[in-house]
């Protein structure tokens, strides 16, 4: 737009159309922009009036996941070392974009666990890592999951997909979930949380304070997954949907921005083509007078 | 001891899903809208076999068949 503005006074002598259709265009543009910062807007409002209620489900499922993990803290159970159990990474991401860097924050993260064990498996939920994933390292892929993340996540997602992870043929020595942590409205952490093998549980020091026999182990091994996985799957819908209001509200701003330069620059083209008509009809009146 | 369901080939989560299933499906009708959309499920899952993409399945059908499987192995 600059350019055109510059090189006006040249042009108009030989085509005044050139000049109009300059402003035609600041115009469309700034109509465009108009209605962007609408959607966005629209946007914002709709992810704050979802984070209010994402949040709630954040903390009574966060709650609810840390008292499932007082089992295995009381007993102090750890991951196994060793190199001949493979490691399976499970990343929470979602199906919807639009909400800044919380996707890609999670793939770098995965991507950093990747280098230190280049054979972990992966399993994704959502389409979004999905697609940064099969990109890097395709490979590792075992499972995808789509149709996360259009509403507040359910407890019978998290156990139809603890279900299919336990179908898996691969007997995994630990299984880490992988989900954005909610630290505050504006920042987010990827961090794993650790669903612990059978093996694992049964090799923890303290576990025999729990008395638990071994036939229920599976069970309680798979219900931990799962409620491992809801905690992670609710905490990080919360982030997204706070991240998408950030980004919303992001948009909006610099369609403001970019509305009022429009807006100026097309008031002073506007007015550079009146006073152009003037200075013609001026002219062309003083030449006929004489 | 043996559970009925485990030896029937299901998993503790899909003992769990049914139960919880059941129970909510007993509910008086008006808590029981409200109490059914916590149990809805829509997943879709691929399986990937060395970068490749699989098909598309419903996960809720998946656990139908699988289960149907079962049932027949049993009776």
């Amino acid at each position: 737009m600059m350019l055109s503005r510059a090189a006006r006074p040249a042009l108009k002598a030989v085509a005044p159309l050139r000049t109009f259709a300059t402003l035609r265009e600041i115009e469309d543009r700034l109509k465009s922009i108009r209605n962007i910062e609408k959607i966005t807007n629209t946007m914002k409002i709709v992810a704050s009036t979802k984070l209010t209620r994402a949040q709630r489900a954040m903390h009574e499922s966060r709650k609810y996941g840390q008292t499932s993990n007082t089992v295995f803290e009381q007993a102090e159970t750890k991951p196994l070392e060793g190199d001949d159990k493979k490691t399976l990474i499970v990343v929470a991401s979602s199906d919807k974009g639009l909400c800044g860097g919380i996707h890609s924050g999670l793939t770098k993260r995965v991507r950093k666990m990747l280098i230190e064990k280049p054979n972990a498996d992966i399993v994704i939920l959502g389409e979004k890592c999905k697609a940064q994933l099969s990109r890097s390292s395709a490979k590792n892929i075992q499972l995808s999951f789509a149709g996360i993340g259009k509403d507040i996540p359910t407890f019978a997602d998290a156990q139809a997909i603890a279900d299919q992870i336990s179908l898996l043929p691969s007997d995994y020595g630990s299984i880490q979930i992988v989900y954005n942590k909610f630290i505050n409205a504006t920042s987010y952490e990827a961090t794993p949380i650790e669903a612990f093998s059978e093996e694992a549980i049964v090799n923890s020091p303290n576990f025999a304070a729990f008395e638990i026999d071994d036939e229920v182990l599976s069970n309680l091994r798979e219900y931990a997954l799962s409620n491992a996985l809801f905690w992670a799957l609710a905490e990080g819908h919360a982030c997204e949907q706070s991240a998408r209001r950030n980004a919303m509200d992001n948009a909006s701003k610099n369609a403001g921005d970019m509305i009022t330069k429009y807006q100026i620059l097309f008031n002073r083209t506007r007015q550079a083509v009146i006073t152009g008509e003037l200075v013609e009809i001026i002219t062309g009146a003083a030449a006929s007078e004489e | 001891m043996t559970f009925a369901w485990k030896a029937s080939g299901l998993t503790y989560n899909k003992y769990l899903s049914v139960a919880a299933r059941v129970v909510r499906r007993s509910l008086k009708d008006d808590k029981r809208l409200a109490a059914e959309r916590r149990g809805e499920m829509e997943l879709r899952f691929a399986k990937w076999n060395n970068g490749k993409q699989g098909d598309n399945k419903s996960v809720a059908d998946a656990n139908a068949a699988s289960m149907a499987e079962a049932s027949t192995q049993s009776s």
